[in-house]
């Protein structure tokens, strides 16, 4: 096995099992049908609050689709084929993260421009949205890496693994949605970015490893 | 009346022998009244006096919405079928129409919005009758990914049926979503006990469209089963026969 191999079978197996992207994705889409049925349908309260609402519904799915990342490989015992392969291993949980971010975040990018139409959002803001996604989104996956990782040897591993990654989320969701609100209002929203960009760096130098050692915890 | 031959349906080999014959003509008589339809319809009946041509698209949104709700209800019918009477096509009835009754309610929803735009002057409102079809479509959805996810056939087949029956209770609050709440979207176009209230150029391409469109699916559907049907069956004789026979 090399590091292109483990790549190009990783690619493979999302293309053969589509339904798990489509499943975060419809759940996206029923996270936001939420929030207009149970709050409010009206354009005064989904206007300014659509930004969060769509970060809201992308954590989350962000969540259920990581949650599953290290399953199958555990369970059939590839997992630990990947811990002796004498490849290093945090490069091959990144390989696979890409991946897996690439496969949910296209659509996830699709369906936004949707959505906001749904949530009233003005096309100005959709892209200050969009840029957020792009910026922001990477730091979810990571993190919720390393929360895949520790909880994928146990049962119930995924409420437990939503108490433990939610906390770290909410920096990301912040910043974001300041972006979009300070947009909103015309201010400049750079530095909101920047944060972004730097929390998605950060993660993206630590959460690999950090995931890395977890997984050898869990298959010992 | 005879219903041998539909109680003959309920074996996959009548089904399979059944649909050979009846899905070509089911299939092209839709495609035919189909065109037919939406070419009157788009381009000879008279402009709405109101909405001007822009609502010439009804001839594909309403053969589209009230597909996604036959089909749901031949899902919720079919899965009450398979659990009461453990019928062998119902669960192959159900995996064969859950996407096609998806898609069918994803261009009533798009062509919806796409009408929305210039008489509503937004792409989506949060309306009752919009938000119902769009659960419509999201529980397809949970049909497909669970009938996907289960790789145990029989567990896949039962939960699908629970699935699509207890769904049934969406469909009478999509229909009613018109009359129960104040709403834009425009109340039913076709009512059996009164007359239209659109003149007759306007309505006969919209029902032959919608007979059309019930056709094309008939004829899509059947197709689909009879895969389904060779897929599941492929230890029996008759499925080797047919194969070396037909060559499918």
């Amino acid at each position: 096995m090399t590091y292109s191999s483990f790549f190009y079978s990783e690619i493979l197996a999302v293309f053969r099992r589509k339904q798990d992207v489509v499943n975060a994705l419809v759940f996206f889409l029923l996270v936001i049908t939420l929030f207009p049925l149970g709050v409010s349908p009206s354009k005064e309260f989904l206007q300014p609050a659509a930004g969060g609402i769509i970060w809201c519904a992308v954590a989350l799915a962000v969540l259920m689709s990581v949650e599953g990342m290290f399953k199958e490989d555990f369970n059939d015992g590839s997992l630990e084929q990947l811990v002796v392969s004498g490849l290093y291993l945090p490069i091959l949980v990144l390989l696979k993260l890409l991946v897996q971010w690439v496969s949910v975040i296209i659509p996830l990018l699709v369906l936004t421009p949707i959505l906001s139409q749904m949530l009233f959002i003005n096309w100005e803001i959709l892209w200050v949205l969009v840029l957020t996604l792009l910026i922001g989104s990477p730091a979810l996956f990571l993190i919720g890496t390393i929360g895949a990782a520790l909880t994928v040897s146990l049962r119930r591993g995924a409420v437990l693994m939503l108490l433990i990654i939610l906390p770290f989320y909410l920096p990301v969701i912040i910043f974001s949605t300041g972006a979009i609100a300070a947009a909103q209002v015309g201010q400049p929203y750079n530095g909101q970015l920047a944060i972004l960009a730097a929390i998605s760096l950060i993660t993206l130098t630590l959460s690999p490893i950090m995931a890395a050692v977890s997984i050898k915890a869990s298959v010992n | 009346m005879n219903w041998i031959w539909f109680h003959k349906l309920g074996s996959p080999k009548w089904f399979f022998q059944w649909a050979n014959k009846w899905s070509k003509f089911a299939f092209f008589i839709g495609v035919l009244l189909l065109t037919i339809g939406v070419v009157w319809g788009l381009g000879f009946a008279p402009a709405d006096y109101q909405q001007g041509n822009s609502f010439r698209i009804i001839y594909i949104h309403v053969p589209t919405a009230i597909l996604a709700q036959s089909c749901y209800l031949g899902l919720g019918v079919a899965g009450i079928v398979s659990l009461v009477w453990r019928m062998k096509m119902a669960p192959v009835f159900i995996k064969a129409v859950a996407p096609l009754g998806a898609v069918m309610a994803l261009i009533a929803l798009i062509s919806g919005a796409i009408w929305g735009k210039p008489t509503w002057g937004a792409w989506w409102v949060w309306d009752a009758r919009l938000t119902s079809v769009l659960i419509l479509f999201l529980l397809y959805m949970g049909v497909i990914a669970i009938q996907n996810s289960l790789d145990d056939m029989q567990l896949a087949d039962k939960a699908v049926a629970v699935i699509s029956v207890v769904g049934l209770i969406n469909l009478p609050i999509i229909k009613y979503s018109v009359e129960w709440w104040n709403t834009l979207h425009q109340p039913a176009t076709f009512t059996i006990t009164a007359k239209p209230a659109m003149p007759m150029e306007m309505w006969l391409p919209l029902l032959l469209s919608t007979l059309g469109m019930y056709g094309f699916i008939a004829g899509v559907a059947m197709w689909r089963m009879q895969a389904e049907v060779l897929v599941r069956e492929h230890r029996a004789n008759w499925v080797k026969k047919e194969v070396l026979d037909n060559g499918i």
